[in-house]
């Protein structure tokens, strides 16, 4: 899997977004130091704890690391493959004897690593305002691995189809962001009304992000508002599910590129 | 060992259009070969179902013995391509682009920058490897396609164009430095709309046209197949063209200047001198002017069916030869957008 070509690939694509911090780093990080100031400390101290021993900043902190980790992962794969076919450098790429699959894990690769540094850096943002200690770090890097992995893989998909670059912005703003806001980053489900509970839990988001606050915080609302025969194991039915997702959209990931869907005549 | 590109009943279908209609050739390793054609003839359609740009309809293509659906990595890891467009990889200095060309490939890290230095080297831009694409000149950026087929080391060397506006001086480096090439065995897929250039340099041609192949041959055998023209000039006006049946194609006459086609002009002319001598007529001069290919070429591709015209489709596919112009104008909007994400 990690042959020469894969990894030169892989090289390329990091070293496209780490030698653009101003573009790729320094954006999230002043929107969460936003966030952080706005949202958790001079409104924060105005609200209750969402849930019992859990202030409203430290709650916001998983909510954001989500937020960033699978905009970026997102944005960096979908604006490398549409840049690429604007500007038709991707042929670069096509016309070399690299497999499908090395391509797509190299792009996929690639932005799950930037989604996942946007994270950390939020992380590291937010703690600065607040204390923060990991409850179960070995599921949190797995949620983190596998929800940057998709929404990468979901990048491909987007810079695929995407005609211009108000596509890209169409998915990222008006599809990408409601969803994730409505994914209670910014509140607990149980602060909702029994039917909005259940409407939220048709969003995929809310498993994300709660995936991410049980993993950082050792909470999870699916222990209060999931049936009951599943609350127990919310957290890693969760994360099975969206492994299995990762690996379908992977999957598609390939094919289109076999298919040269978006990429050739 | 096999053939370095063999096609056989090659077809692309773009809806209604057919870009390449049973398209058969066969391109032997080591030679030089041209694929000439007007615009839309179907040419870069064909070179990008050899690389993977153009998924073909039916037939088979196959690069030494591969085939490039099927075993496509093989097939391309044999190929260099020197496209018409300007698709350079725009983030990065020239010398990185060329080195992540490489290692795509499968050539590691540091052989891939000694061979991005030795390619520069030859193209004669070594001193711009710290630039980016974007500010260097139009012969650079020419040069620099070439820089990126060669840096792999191909078997194959696809030419798309090579020389497509650049100034004269350049003209000439390309053409010494792929006819160096295909002396040390390199073998060189032309496509060109310079007549010149596919005589000078290529052991075989294939005209095309509308998607077909109309004929593949050496240069001097395609010669062969026009008519010359012989004109006399004769000492005194005549009156009316003289009647020369059996071997003339055309006759015609303007004072005392006599111009006749013939298949042959240097075997034709004695028999000629003989016959207007014989009429009465008196030989002040005479010149025979051999077929030049360009002739050739249109009046090749001139007879050919154009029912089917390419211009209609290219406008909704984007499909061949006329993507340099859309590239080129869709590129204006996107520099603003460089570097955004």
């Amino acid at each position: 899997m990690l042959s020469v070509g894969f990894r030169a690939l892989f090289r390329r694509e990091i070293l496209r977004f780490v030698r653009r911090p101003k573009n790729t780093f320094m954006p999230p990080a002043i929107t969460n130091v936003l966030y952080f100031a706005v949202f958790g400390l001079i409104l924060g101290g105005r609200i209750d704890e969402p849930v019992p021993g859990i202030g409203y900043i430290l709650f916001l902190v998983p909510g954001l690391v989500v937020l960033g980790t699978i905009s970026n992962a997102f944005e960096n794969a979908s604006f490398s493959i549409f840049h690429g076919r604007w500007n038709e450098y991707i042929h670069e790429t096509l016309t070399s004897p690299l497999s499908y699959a090395e391509m797509v894990f190299a792009y996929v690769g690639a932005s799950a690593v930037r989604g996942l540094i946007v994270g950390v850096i939020i992380a590291v943002i937010g703690r600065l305002f607040v204390p923060i200690t990991i409850a179960n770090g070995l599921f949190l890097v797995a949620t983190m691995i596998v929800i940057a992995a998709l929404f990468a893989g979901l990048g491909i998909i987007g810079g695929l189809v995407a005609r211009d670059f108000d596509d890209l912005t169409v998915m990222n703003q008006f599809i990408l962001r409601p969803l994730v806001f409505f994914g209670a980053v910014f509140y607990s489900l149980t602060m909702l009304d029994p039917i909005w509970q259940y409407v939220s839990l048709l969003n995929p988001m809310v498993y994300m992000v709660d995936s991410v606050r049980y993993g950082l915080l050792g909470y999870s609302d699916m222990f209060e508002v999931a049936p009951a025969a599943f609350a127990d194991v919310a957290p890693l039915v969760s994360l099975g599910v969206l492994t299995a997702l990762t690996v379908v959209v992977l999957a598609v990931d390939i094919y289109l590129f076999k298919i040269g869907y978006g990429l050739t005549d | 060992m096999p053939p370095a590109i063999e096609t056989t009943d090659l077809v692309k279908e773009y809806g209604d259009l057919r870009a390449l209609q049973e398209l058969s050739l066969t391109v032997e390793e080591g030679e030089f070969f041209g694929l000439l054609g007007p615009n839309g003839a179907g040419k870069t359609t064909f070179i990008n179902t050899l690389v993977g740009l153009v998924r073909k309809t039916s037939g088979t293509a196959e690069v030494f013995g591969y085939d490039v659906e099927t075993e496509y990595q093989q097939a391309r890891d044999a190929i260099g391509l020197a496209p018409q467009e300007f698709n350079v990889d725009r983030f990065f200095p020239i010398r990185e682009v060329l080195m992540h060309k490489a290692g795509y490939h499968g050539i590691s890290e540091e052989e891939a920058a000694e061979r991005a230095d030795e390619v520069l080297k030859r193209v004669g831009i070594y001193d711009k490897r710290n630039e980016r694409f974007d500010w260097l000149s139009g012969g650079m950026k020419r040069r620099l396609l070439l820089a990126r087929a060669l840096v792999t080391d191909p078997d194959l060397l696809i030419l798309d164009e090579p020389t497509a506006g650049v100034d004269v001086q350049l003209r000439h480096d390309l053409w010494e430095l792929v006819t160096e090439l295909n002396e040390e065995g390199t073998t060189i897929l032309l496509t060109t709309h310079y007549i010149e250039e596919a005589e000078r340099l290529c052991d075989r041609v294939a005209i095309m046209n509308e998607g077909r192949k109309v004929t593949v041959a050496t240069p001097d055998d395609l010669k062969t197949r026009g008519t010359d023209t012989i004109s006399v000039r004769l000492e005194s006006s005549a009156a009316t063209a003289p009647a020369l049946d059996g071997y003339a194609h055309g006759v015609s006459l303007s004072g005392d200047q006599l111009e006749v086609r013939v298949d042959d002009g240097g075997a034709t002319a004695p028999q000629l001198l003989h016959d207007l001598e014989a009429m009465g007529h008196e030989i002040a001069d005479l010149e025979i002017s051999r077929t030049s290919l360009e002739e050739i070429f249109v009046d090749l591709t001139r007879s050919e069916d154009r029912t089917v015209t390419r211009s209609s489709a290219s406008d909704s596919s984007g499909g061949a030869d006329d993507g340099a112009e859309e590239s080129a104008s869709k590129r204006e909007p996107e520099r603003e957008q460089e570097g955004v994400a």
